[in-house]
């Protein structure tokens, strides 16, 4: 489609008089008025948004349209007879260009409605000798029905679409518009005047928000600063969470919760010992509340993965398994996860938390590293648990137990939180470039730690199936299947861990980190 | 993008209605769509009300001084376009010799628009010669329609000995039945024993119909004015059995 030219008409203007106008100036033909509602998705973290796109469903007396609009000239990419609404996932829509554009751009994240507007359209075409249409220009009038039903304007407006290959016909349109009716054109604001009509601001959440901090800010105020965002996109996710919408909302949750455990953990001293263990405590029930649900989570997200690793014969076998672990998900989320989040003691901790937050700063605080400049505790603690890292990761032999593994993959991400949170007190580059060096580690150690639990759960999921009758020969030996490729991955990772970290702990990384965190004042801190 | 070319060796066989009206189904289901009107007499642009002329006439698509995109009208349809025919497209053979590659030209022309189009259905001429290996070079699928006799199904082998014998492993050739008779005995023999070479063909098929003819009056695509004839119902259950076919072929591709 061309780029439309956009006039704005005054609220108080009638269409139909216009239409009249219009049609007698311009000798122009008309077609039946248009009567429809367009509702705008988007996924939660602004995703199609993000890549310059908007989704709108149109729905109207004739049935119901979706179409992937580019914001920045309205052309329509793809689009497809279907009512949105009808998938929340771009993976369960049909077989069609619609859902090949979005099924990269939203992956796993449902589709959302932001806001819906209502629509009347006159619609007048200018025609050559031959019948065939030269242009077309649309008199629009959207509304909003707000939350108590009332119908509000948003605007008026005329539309002249030139069409592909008959661009003289719509020049001279637009002359003789500007011209004889003294149109002025104007930019396509319908998007997002519709969004702050409902309240909403594009692009205004995301999973790790940016912290603004100055090194020589208190410790106190800039960890409180931390925290406050974590519980900002706590609060964010929750609804998202309860209602079970798509299993990225428990996921930014569960982050945000660990993130704040760590955050308490490692900059203990920066706050009262008393208020620290009670909130730590309540926060780590948290995390275990949200546990099990996100495990199966990840299985459900990994299952076509996995089916596509065993010998393709097994593979229709596992879809008892699939079944399973959706019951589970639904029963783990309706019983447990859900009732807790909209129970007392999440209200309570909320309450708490919020009033911790917004508490005024001591003047004489108790805590040792309270009152210090955040950049002079950062590059301590920091420095503290990279040291850790280090010397666990030169501790672990081919012979070393799992759980090694494990606790070295904990202090990286403790490494890492502390890194993020105090990104904004380092060289840009050189944050950027030893966060990249851990990811790798991490990496490692994370897909280590998934196969380990992903074969204990699978054996565990064996055995409940058995219990509940659901588990057939031919399940068992697809399962078995699964089980060898998950052992495999496990022993692969496991032999690739002694380069990936000799690679972190060469001595290149070491100058690096030593150049950003090692604290020269140490004697002042420690 | 899909690529279909409607193509028969024949003439007056419904390659025109089929390309046409099939295209109109695909912009209707919500594809972007382009029909390229290649035959010189311009039967598709007439039936868009397109008048039948290239700036620079064909010569200067194929000698690279302009490029397909700048020759695309919209059709009336959403979602649906249309390059018109031109009267020079007759001499394209004698054209396309004088090109490097003079094989793959079409195949070349028609790669820029391959992001912006779901579906492009080649309106070609009847013939066999360096035109059609350009189009059998360029399309994924190629359409045969064809009327249900002896000789029709005799030009069909011809068409698919001489698919299979060239470099046209990666072409799709659907045959489908069109004009089809139901009075005539040998229509009605043919359309209901298919085997061998018919095994393909979509279970759908077009009947001869004056609903179709009347398309040169109407001068639009036939659900638009006779949506509840059988013969609309027969290209929209055409169309229903091809889509999937053709979406399969992309992925294959």
């Amino acid at each position: 489609m061309q780029k439309p030219t956009i006039y704005p008409l005054l609220r108080a203007d009638k269409l139909d008089h216009w239409h009249h106008r219009l049609s007698d100036d311009l000798k122009l033909d008309s077609d039946a008025v248009q009567r429809f509602e367009v509702t705008y998705y988007d996924s939660f973290d602004w995703r199609l948004y993000a890549a310059g796109k908007s989704l709108q469903c149109l729905r109207g007396p004739h049935g119901s349209e979706t179409r992937l609009v580019e914001l920045s000239d309205q052309s329509v990419t793809a689009s497809l007879v279907v009512d949105v609404a009808e998938a929340r996932f771009a993976s369960s829509l049909p077989d069609s260009a619609l859902r090949t554009r979005l099924e990269p751009l939203l992956e796993m994240r449902a589709l959302l409605p932001l806001v819906t507007l209502k629509v009347v359209r006159y619609c007048l075409r200018q025609e050559d000798a031959e019948g065939k249409t030269r242009a077309r220009l649309y008199l629009e009038s959207f509304s909003r029905v707000d939350g108590a039903g009332q119908r509000r304007l948003l605007q008026k407006r005329l539309r002249l679409q030139p069409l592909r290959g008959y661009q003289k016909a719509a020049d001279g349109l637009r002359r003789k518009l500007e011209r004889r009716h003294e149109l002025e054109a104007t930019d396509d604001q319908l998007f997002a005047q519709a969004l702050t009509a409902a309240g909403k601001q594009a692009g205004d959440y995301s999973s790790s928000p940016a912290i603004d901090l100055q090194p020589g800010m208190r410790a106190d105020a800039a960890v409180r600063r931390v925290l406050s965002e974590l519980f900002a996109t706590m609060k964010a996710n929750e609804a998202g969470v309860i209602a079970d919408l798509d299993s990225e909302f428990l996921h930014d949750f569960r982050v945000a919760v660990r993130r704040t455990r760590s955050a308490l953990g490692e900059l203990k001293r920066v706050f009262p010992p008393a208020t620290l263990q009670r909130f730590r405590r309540e926060f780590a029930w948290l995390g275990s509340l949200t546990g099990n649900v996100r495990d199966l989570d990840v299985y459900l997200l990994k299952f076509d993965t996995y089916k596509s690793a065993i010998p393709a014969g097994l593979r229709e076998d596992l879809e008892p398994l699939r079944a399973f672990l959706r019951y589970k998900q639904h029963a783990e989320h309706t019983q447990q996860l859900a009732p807790q989040l909209r129970g007392s003691r999440y209200r309570k901790l909320k309450q708490q938390w919020q009033r911790f937050l917004d508490a005024p700063l001591a003047k004489r605080p108790t805590a040792r590293d309270a009152a210090k400049p955040v950049g002079l505790v950062a590059h301590h603690r920091t420095w503290r648990v990279y040291k850790r890292v280090l010397k666990e990761g030169a501790a672990i032999t081919p012979e070393s137990p799992h759980p090694e593994l494990h606790e070295l993959r904990k202090s990286c991400k403790k490494l890492r939180y502390l890194m993020e949170f105090f990104q904004s007190l380092y060289p840009p580059k050189g944050i950027r470039a030893a966060i990249k060096e851990l990811k790798q580690l991490q990496g490692n150690l994370g897909d280590f730690q998934d196969a380990d639990v992903q074969i204990a759960a699978l054996k565990g999921f064996a055995m409940e199936m058995r219990r509940r009758g659901e588990y057939t020969a031919a399940t068992g030996k697809a399962i078995d299947a699964l089980l060898a490729v998950l052992q495999s991955r496990l022993h692969q990772v496991r032999a690739e861990f002694e380069s990936r970290f000799e690679l972190f702990a060469s001595d290149t990384n070491q100058a690096r980190f030593k150049r950003l965190f090692h604290p020269q004042e140490e004697a002042d801190v420690a | 993008m899909i690529t279909v070319a409607c193509y028969n060796i024949k003439g007056g066989v419904g390659k025109t209605a089929a390309a046409v009206n099939l295209a109109y189904l695909a912009a209707q289901g919500g594809a972007n769509t382009l029909v390229w009107d290649l035959d010189p007499q311009g039967a598709a642009s007439f039936y868009f009300r397109i008048k039948p002329r290239i700036k620079g006439g064909s010569f200067s698509l194929f000698q690279r001084k302009r490029r397909l995109d700048d020759v695309i009208k919209a059709t009336d349809y959403p979602r649906l376009d249309l390059v018109p025919a031109d009267f020079s497209y007759r001499n394209m053979d004698l054209l396309l010799e004088q090109q490097r590659k003079p094989g793959t030209r079409l195949k070349k022309l028609i790669k820029p628009l391959r992001s912006e189009y779901h579906f492009l259905f080649l309106d070609c001429a009847p013939s066999i010669s360096l035109v059609s290996e350009n189009i059998f070079a360029a399309a994924d699928v190629l359409l045969v329609p064809t009327i249900p006799t002896t000789l029709s199904l005799r030009t069909l082998k011809q068409l698919q000995d001489f698919c299979a014998a060239g470099d046209y492993a990666h072409l799709t050739v659907i045959p489908f039945f069109s004009m089809v008779d139901r009075r005539k005995s040998l229509h009605r023999e043919i359309v209901d024993n298919r085997s061998g070479l018919l095994e393909a063909t979509p279970r759908t098929y077009i009947p001869y119909a004056s609903e179709v003819e009347q398309m040169g009056t109407r001068r639009a695509p036939l659900d638009t004015y006779a949506h509840a004839s059988w013969a609309a119902r027969a290209y929209r259950d055409m169309w229903q059995e091809l889509q999937p076919r053709l979406l399969a072929r992309r992925r294959a591709g």
